[in-house]
């Protein structure tokens, strides 16, 4: 088992009292697997995304990674857990403005204390057709580069666990399809452990299992045979 | 590798203009600290050489007793030059003729500072003595001749000496200004001195030895001489000691010099603040990307230290080339412009301009960094997440902190930093209030106008929290600027009060009661603007209610009680009467008396403190061996900065009318009729003149060093306040993109817009101006009452003008800054956004 949720639970304090985003959550994820998370707005997606990965606590419950209980990690050991084993992509790309392409996909890797990062990172971004545009800042890229660049950045250090919150989100249709193909294929490529939160039921088909978030509950939507 | 990753965000960052603020505030704020101190290190150390030749040297060693020859020695091995001056009154006698006179005994190397002018004739030309009078010699003051009826060549007895006259004395850099006091002068050689008899135990010599050197020599030696000095007999004195016009004028240059440096460095400090807290605020979204890939705190911390410590070290360093650039330069220019070369300055302006560099740099951004450091990783879903707001304290101590060490160590002076620190926190409270308060105000007043007006003030009132801090930082910079230019206008006014074009420029003293009359004919007639003419009868004063004074002045064999009394003037004074308040003088305490008034005196303040004088306390006076007692009846205080006759203690007419008296005046002959003097004052022949305009243009020099560097600090100080409105506007431009996106995909006009946001920046600087106006005035207030020692104005002027300048700088800067925003399309700017 690569991931395991324990009755997780999210409670947030808000002026009219306290407000159960997340009632208990009981969900196992393997390794190689490919999963959606779907439902509408405010029903909890990306709260159990950023729990999964780590960016945030849970109120009460567990997440386990690769069978490490992360509620008794601290923020440094959660930051190392997530260099290590995770990648991420985000709705608005999340580049860091001030780094070329190049220095962003190589960025993580760096951050891990990895040698060969540039090289590794060179071949991430032929492979996301954008070589040519290595030295380009992300203002000088359009939104499916950046979103491409983010892809490769993802996948350096070969992570076990990759996040995606609303990939395609930003992005018109057709290109939104291109960068979806892109996810799918290196996803396969490399192996990794897809966990993607999206609104689009054409993206979440393509998941081996679909989720389903409902007022902080969840439930098992669909199972597909890939 | 997180030092490469630090090296190519800060590359960018640079190229993209993000640090620029950043780096000239603390290039500006070293540069500032840096050409100032120099260039007042170096001005002063100028000045003081010049003001040196008032004591005609360095330090000046006086003593009632010979002074032992080991002291010499031990000056000599120091390395000081040395010089005698032994200074005593004797009567001079030429045939028929006597008079009094203060010899002056000196020895090779008088003066040490200054030049000693001569000339071949009576108020003749003079030009710059070599040397001294030959052995058997003396050169004698031009009123010699007038009160001897002497000639170039003639001799005249000076105790059992006989002494050829050959040539006049012009000009004694260390005459002083006791005009009173100084009967004409003969210099003889000190070798002469024992010939003429005149020095035994008992008579009234003073003993001076003369001291020039390197200052640390000085320093050293004045370490080995102090404790070996007795208070009672010795006095060790500088020219800062002095209670010249000039040391006084030169006092409050240092301290404006000081104060406007002091304002420009927190200006400075503030510019570094508000632009570090920007460049922290846009590297948040950095920081929780960095945390989500993986790095850890300690990586974070160590990145953006390094942006910072690169930043600082760089900005330091063009800091210090630029300073000295500058300082070089107006040195160079001032120099030129008063014909003089000012000594170099040390290596302290050096660290000190480093230290403030990179304190503030580092003080200033360690808080936006520690918040910085701790941005949560979850900010890359949830946008609105920052740091906690839990140690905001630690802001306001570090900042605090700063700030007060920055004055402290600049101006070296616990109490001017305290009131400043103190004052300005209690400013910005209010400052912060009064802000809330006109933005309300200005809300209701919007809502009756058109919609960009309207739009305005809404968002005016919306980031009222934001805008109060921001008007305090606007209100602060318009304040010191203000306050600056307004200081430096009324100390330049007041010297120049002090030293009109018609300034008397002769004292004639010891005139005669019979030639009164005469002499006030003969000034109408002749057209010389003089002051009125003051009797002057010679007094001590002996006991303060009843209790007896300590007095310099006495026998050799004084008693050993005397040290124990209470403390006294020390020499003879020159009294007056008088039946109406002196010109320039202004009643402080009681009540200035009317005509056939009873016996009463009234006292200048500085001596009533002095001497512990209050009004009511009775004097006791022996005025040639007539004993009188009076009461004090009022308190004056005199302007000393003014060129004519001032008197410690006036009486009215009824007490002093009796006593014999000569008369004093001052007034002014210009240089064209100063070949007219010897003729205007033959009738006088007891009257002796005292030649001002060697002083006067001594001064004025002065005046012009400094007026000149007061408008080199008040263009650094403008500078400072330009940037704090550049990196406050631009911080708060980031803070209305998001809503110009909204309004603009709304579809509102560019125009519309430009003018709202025109309009919010014209209110806020038009509140900041007229906020700034007020504490300006309250400041100046304080600061002219209690630093300056000047008399308070309003400056109605500047509540049109300060308010006015408030909303054009801010109004344009703000126009200036959001014209890019509006000039980009709605698609870039949300993107740019995303």
């Amino acid at each position: 088992m690569l991931i395991q949720a324990q009755q997780l639970e999210k409670t947030v304090d808000t002026s009219e009292g306290p407000l159960q985003i997340l009632q208990p959550i009981n969900v196992s994820i393997n390794a190689g697997e490919t999963v959606a998370i779907v439902g509408a707005s405010g029903s909890g997606k990306s709260t159990l995304l950023s729990l999964l990965a780590g960016l945030d606590l849970a109120s009460s419950g567990e997440v386990l990674i690769e069978n490490e209980k992360l509620s008794e990690l601290d923020e440094e050991q959660r930051a190392k857990v997530r260099a290590d084993k995770v990648g991420f992509i985000f709705q608005s790309f999340l580049l860091v403005p001030s780094l070329s392409a190049l220095e962003n996909v190589m960025l993580p890797a760096e951050l891990a204390g990895h040698k060969g990062a540039e090289k590794e990172a060179r071949e991430l971004l032929a492979k996301v057709g954008l070589e040519d545009r290595w030295h380009h800042y992300p203002n000088q890229l359009s939104g499916g580069e950046q979103q491409r660049v983010a892809i490769a950045r993802a996948f350096v250090g070969q992570p076990k666990i990759l996040f995606a919150d609303e990939p395609t989100g930003n992005l018109d249709a057709k290109t939104g399809g291109k960068v979806e193909e892109l996810l799918f294929d290196l996803n396969k490529d490399y192996g990794t452990t897809l966990i993607m939160v999206t609104h689009d039921q054409q993206l979440a088909k393509r998941c081996q299992r679909v989720l389903q978030m409902e007022a902080g509950q969840l439930s098992e939507a669909a199972q597909n045979v890939a | 590798m997180w030092h490469k990753i630090s090296f190519r965000l800060l590359k960018q960052e640079l190229k993209r203009g993000e640090l620029t603020i950043m780096a000239l505030a603390i290039i500006l704020s070293v540069t500032a600290v840096l050409s100032l101190s120099i260039f007042s290190d170096r001005l002063q150390a100028g000045l003081t050489e010049r003001s040196s030749e008032f004591l005609a040297a360095d330090r000046v060693l006086s003593s009632r007793r010979d002074i032992p020859q080991e002291w010499l020695d031990q000056a000599g091995q120091m390395e000081l030059q040395t010089a005698w001056k032994v200074v005593f009154n004797s009567m001079a006698f030429s045939g028929e003729n006597m008079t009094l006179v203060d010899v002056k005994a000196v020895s090779d190397g008088y003066p040490l500072r200054g030049e000693l002018e001569i000339a071949d004739q009576p108020f003749g030309q003079g030009y710059v003595a070599e040397g001294l009078p030959a052995a058997g010699e003396a050169w004698v003051a031009s009123q010699l001749f007038q009160a001897l009826q002497l000639d170039i060549g003639d001799s005249i007895e000076v105790g059992n000496s006989s002494f050829k006259v050959t040539k006049v004395v012009t000009y004694e850099p260390d005459v002083g200004f006791s005009v009173f006091t100084d009967s004409p002068n003969v210099i003889i050689r000190h070798s002469q001195l024992e010939e003429t008899g005149l020095i035994q135990p008992g008579s009234r010599v003073r003993f001076n030895v003369l001291m020039a050197g390197e200052p640390g020599a000085i320093d050293s030696y004045e370490d080995w001489l102090l404790p070996r000095l007795n208070d009672d007999t010795h006095s060790w004195r500088s020219i800062e000691d002095g209670d010249s016009p000039l040391s006084r004028s030169l006092n409050r240059a240092e301290r404006f010099m000081m104060l406007a440096s002091l304002l420009g460095v927190v200006l400075a400090a503030t510019a570094v603040a508000v632009a570090a807290q920007r460049y922290c605020q846009r590297n948040y979204d950095v920081v929780a990307i960095f945390k989500t890939l993986g790095a850890d705190k300690k990586q974070i911390r160590r990145i953006f230290l390094l942006h910072l410590l690169l930043l600082t070290a760089a900005s330091v360093a063009v800091g210090m080339a630029l300073g000295w650039a500058i300082q070089y330069v107006v040195i160079e220019w001032v120099a030129q412009k008063l014909d003089a070369t000012l000594p170099q300055a040390g290596w302290q302006p050096y660290a000190l301009a480093g230290a403030t560099g990179v304190i503030s740099a580092v003080m200033f951004t360690l808080y936006p960094l520690f918040r910085l450091v701790s941005i949560p990783p979850l900010r890359v879903l949830h946008r609105q997440l920052t740091a906690g707001n839990a140690i905001r304290w630690l802001q306001w101590v570090l900042s605090g902190g700063t700030i007060y060490a920055l004055l402290v160590i600049y101006s070296q002076q616990w109490w001017l930093s305290t009131a400043l620190f103190a004052g300005g926190a209690v400013a910005a409270v209010i400052l912060l209030g009064l802000g809330r308060l006109f933005i309300s105000a200005s809300r209701k007043a919007g809502m009756q106008a058109g919609s960009s007006w309207r739009l305005a003030m809404a968002g005016l009132q919306r980031r009222a929290a934001q805008n109060s801090v921001q008007m305090l930082s606007f209100s602060t910079a318009i304040m010191l600027l203000l306050l600056v230019i307004v200081l430096r206008n009324d100390l330049l006014e007041d010297w120049k009060r002090q030293l009109p074009a018609d300034a008397p420029n002769y004292f004639a003293i010891n005139i005669a009661q019979d030639n009164v009359d005469d002499m006030q004919a003969m000034f109408e007639r002749e057209n010389i603007p003089s002051t009125d003419l003051y009797p002057i009868v010679p007094g001590r004063l002996t006991h303060i209610n009843g209790e007896k004074l300590r007095d310099e002045v006495t026998k050799e064999d004084s008693d050993e009680d005397e040290t124990e009394r209470r403390e006294g003037i020390g020499r003879e004074l020159s009294l007056t009467w008088r039946d109406s308040l002196p010109p320039n003088n202004e009643l402080t305490a009681g009540e200035w008396w009317g005509e056939d008034a009873k016996p009463q005196v009234s006292v200048e303040l500085n001596v009533s403190e002095r001497l512990d004088i209050k009004v009511g306390d009775e004097l006791r006076f022996n005025l040639g061996g007539e004993v009188f007692t009076v009461p004090v009846t009022s308190l004056r205080k005199a302007d000393w900065n003014t060129l004519q006759p001032n008197f410690y203690m006036i009486f009215n007419t009824s007490t002093l009318e009796d006593f014999p008296a000569t008369y004093i005046t001052s007034f002014r002959l210009g240089e064209e009729r100063k070949s007219e003097l010897y003729e205007l004052f033959k009738p006088f022949p007891q009257t002796s003149l005292i030649d001002l305009d060697a002083m006067i243009d001594q001064i004025r020099e002065v005046i012009g060093q400094v007026s000149l560097a007061i408008v080199f600090v008040l263009v650094l100080v403008i500078i400072a306040g330009a940037l704090v409105l550049v990196a406050q506007v631009q911080a708060s431009m980031e803070e209305r993109q998001k809503e110009l996106v909204i309004l603009r995909t709304l579809g509102a006009p560019g125009k519309l817009l430009s003018r709202s946001i025109t309009y919010e920046f014209l209110v806020l600087g038009a509140i900041s101006g007229l906020i700034a106006t007020l504490a300006m005035e309250i400041s100046l207030f304080i600061l002219q009452n209690q630093v300056f020692n000047m008399t308070p104005v309003i400056h109605w002027k500047l509540w049109l003008v300060g308010p006015l300048c408030g909303a054009l700088a801010v109004g344009i800067l703000g126009r200036l800054s959001c014209y890019r925003l509006i000039k980009r399309n709605t698609a870039q700017l949300i993107r740019k956004l995303a």
